[in-house]
């Protein structure tokens, strides 16, 4: 037998006027292999039907089931039962907008977001639908798909102690997409357009380095290292006029300024 | 070549921030340092006290450290969570989280205070008074400023380790790979310097006055 698992889960309807956000208890017996997301399918279907919460690819791909685990936000497809104690707290992740017990609206901020940062590939180059596919280095390609596979599940964001005070925080999520865009050579902008982005206690000068963004992340993401990489390249940009610019383009480091 | 910039002073804030603490930071090392020296000999310290005095270093370096103190900390306290119901909410994150590295931004936050308020003091009780002597601080401990040196050496070596980390990880120079290896760097180096000044107080301590 194994063993028997107290699970503490956050109950709030915001839709409803009735509902208050309380901690609701449930009891479940351990099954081998058994992870979160196993455990909350079995209270919802063998215990209470009204449980919301959100899941799709139970793989870790999807990134839907971002929720706080005793504390620390992490996927629940992803979280071993085996890992934790007797004794399961599960919350909602805070700053995304409550749909319902552990289910947040993750989209509608990613999206707000992606537009601040304006998340797309900005290029002159005329696009020629009979024209080859432009070659990438490989490796560059490797790197680019390394910041790709964020799967904007939340996590850092509801780890991150900036985004939880203030609100207009980008967070490390966004900056590492922004990254992705640095790097990319088929990317037109110059460290000035990044600049004009995030160069501001919005964006890279409001993350003050507390790391539990990296230290969070399911998918392993070196997400301080790409914002330590962005804010060296914004800050040197803000002081344009201070610095000469072989020193500047010397403490760029492994980055060389574009264009 | 400089080219121009259209940025303005707000946006380099930031820049400004960490200059400034990376230059106190550099003090505090070389102060400590030759604070220390008491422990080897109190001559040297006096020698030391003497040239600094002599060649007006201490009268001119005194004011503009305490003025480089509040500048660093005008600049830093724009991420302060002062904001009614901030410091609650962090406070909150940081228990559930458990993240060490969250709380030493909360240890960053207080010892800052630590120093504003204590630097001013430090500073005042030396330059009041003249000449800077072994003797002259043996007699401050004695009349009790053991006390405040208790919670303000402790406080100074923390934010200056935790400020320095933290310049490194916000600015990519530790990264992921190397941060554990540099974190025990700088909680070493802190511990040295923390038994270095705690040596200093006790040998000023024990000169009697």
């Amino acid at each position: 037998m194994g063993r028997m698992l107290t699970f503490e889960i956050f109950r709030y309807n915001p839709a409803d006027p009735a509902s208050k956000p309380h901690l609701q208890t449930y009891t479940l017996e351990e099954q081998p292999s058994m992870t979160l997301f196993i455990a909350l399918n079995r209270i919802r279907e063998e215990q209470d039907p009204t449980l919301q919460f959100d899941f799709c690819c139970r793989a870790g791909i999807c990134g839907s089931c971002g929720m706080v685990i005793n504390g620390k936000p992490g996927l629940a497809c992803h979280t071993q039962t085996a890992d934790l104690p007797d004794r399961i707290t599960l919350y909602p992740l805070p700053v995304f907008k409550l749909l319902g017990d552990l289910s947040v609206d993750t989209g509608v901020w990613f999206r707000d977001v992606g537009k601040k940062i304006e998340s797309w590939i900005h290029t002159n180059v005329q696009f020629d639908p009979k024209a080859q596919e432009e070659r990438m280095d490989n490796e560059l390609s490797l790197k680019i798909f390394e910041l790709d596979r964020c799967v904007e599940c939340g996590c850092c964001v509801a780890a991150c102690g900036t985004a939880r005070m203030k609100e207009d925080f980008i967070g490390a999520t966004a900056i590492n997409r922004l990254a992705r865009f640095y790097i990319d050579p088929r990317d037109k902008r110059d460290a000035a357009d990044f600049y004009d982005l995030v160069g501001n206690d919005q964006g890279v000068f409001g993350c003050m380095g507390l790391l539990a963004c990296d230290n969070v992340c399911p998918k392993q993401i070196p997400l301080h290292d790409q914002l330590g990489i962005m804010r060296r390249m914004v800050t040197l940009e803000s002081v344009k006029a201070i610095i000469p610019e072989f020193v500047r383009k010397k403490l760029m480091g492994c980055k060389s300024i574009k264009a | 070549m400089i080219t121009s910039s259209p940025r303005d002073l707000r946006s380099r804030l930031d820049f400004w921030q960490a200059l400034s603490g990376a230059i106190l930071a550099l003090f505090v090392c070389v102060h400590l340092v030759l604070e220390g020296s008491v422990v080897i000999s109190p001559e040297i310290t006096n020698t030391i006290g003497w040239l600094m005095e002599e060649t007006y270093v201490a009268q001119i370096a005194a004011p503009i450290i305490i003025l480089l103190i509040v500048f660093h900390f005008w600049i830093a306290a724009r991420k302060m969570p002062f904001r009614a119901g901030e410091l609650e909410i962090f406070w909150d994150h940081s228990r559930a989280l458990k993240d060490l590295d969250t709380w030493l931004w909360l240890v960053q936050v207080f010892t800052a205070v630590v120093i504003l308020v204590g630097a001013f003091f430090h500073v005042f009780t030396v330059m009041a008074d003249l000449p800077i002597t072994v003797v002259e601080s043996s007699k401050r401990l004695h009349m009790g400023w053991w006390l405040f040196y208790v919670l303000f050496l402790p406080c100074t070596i923390l934010h200056t380790g935790i400020g320095i980390y933290r310049i490194g990880v916000k600015f990519g120079i530790i990264d992921k790979a190397r941060r554990i290896f540099w974190r025990k760097v700088i909680w070493a180096a802190m511990a040295c310097y923390l038994a270095l000044g705690i040596c200093a107080l006790t040998r000023v301590w024990l000169i009697g006055y």
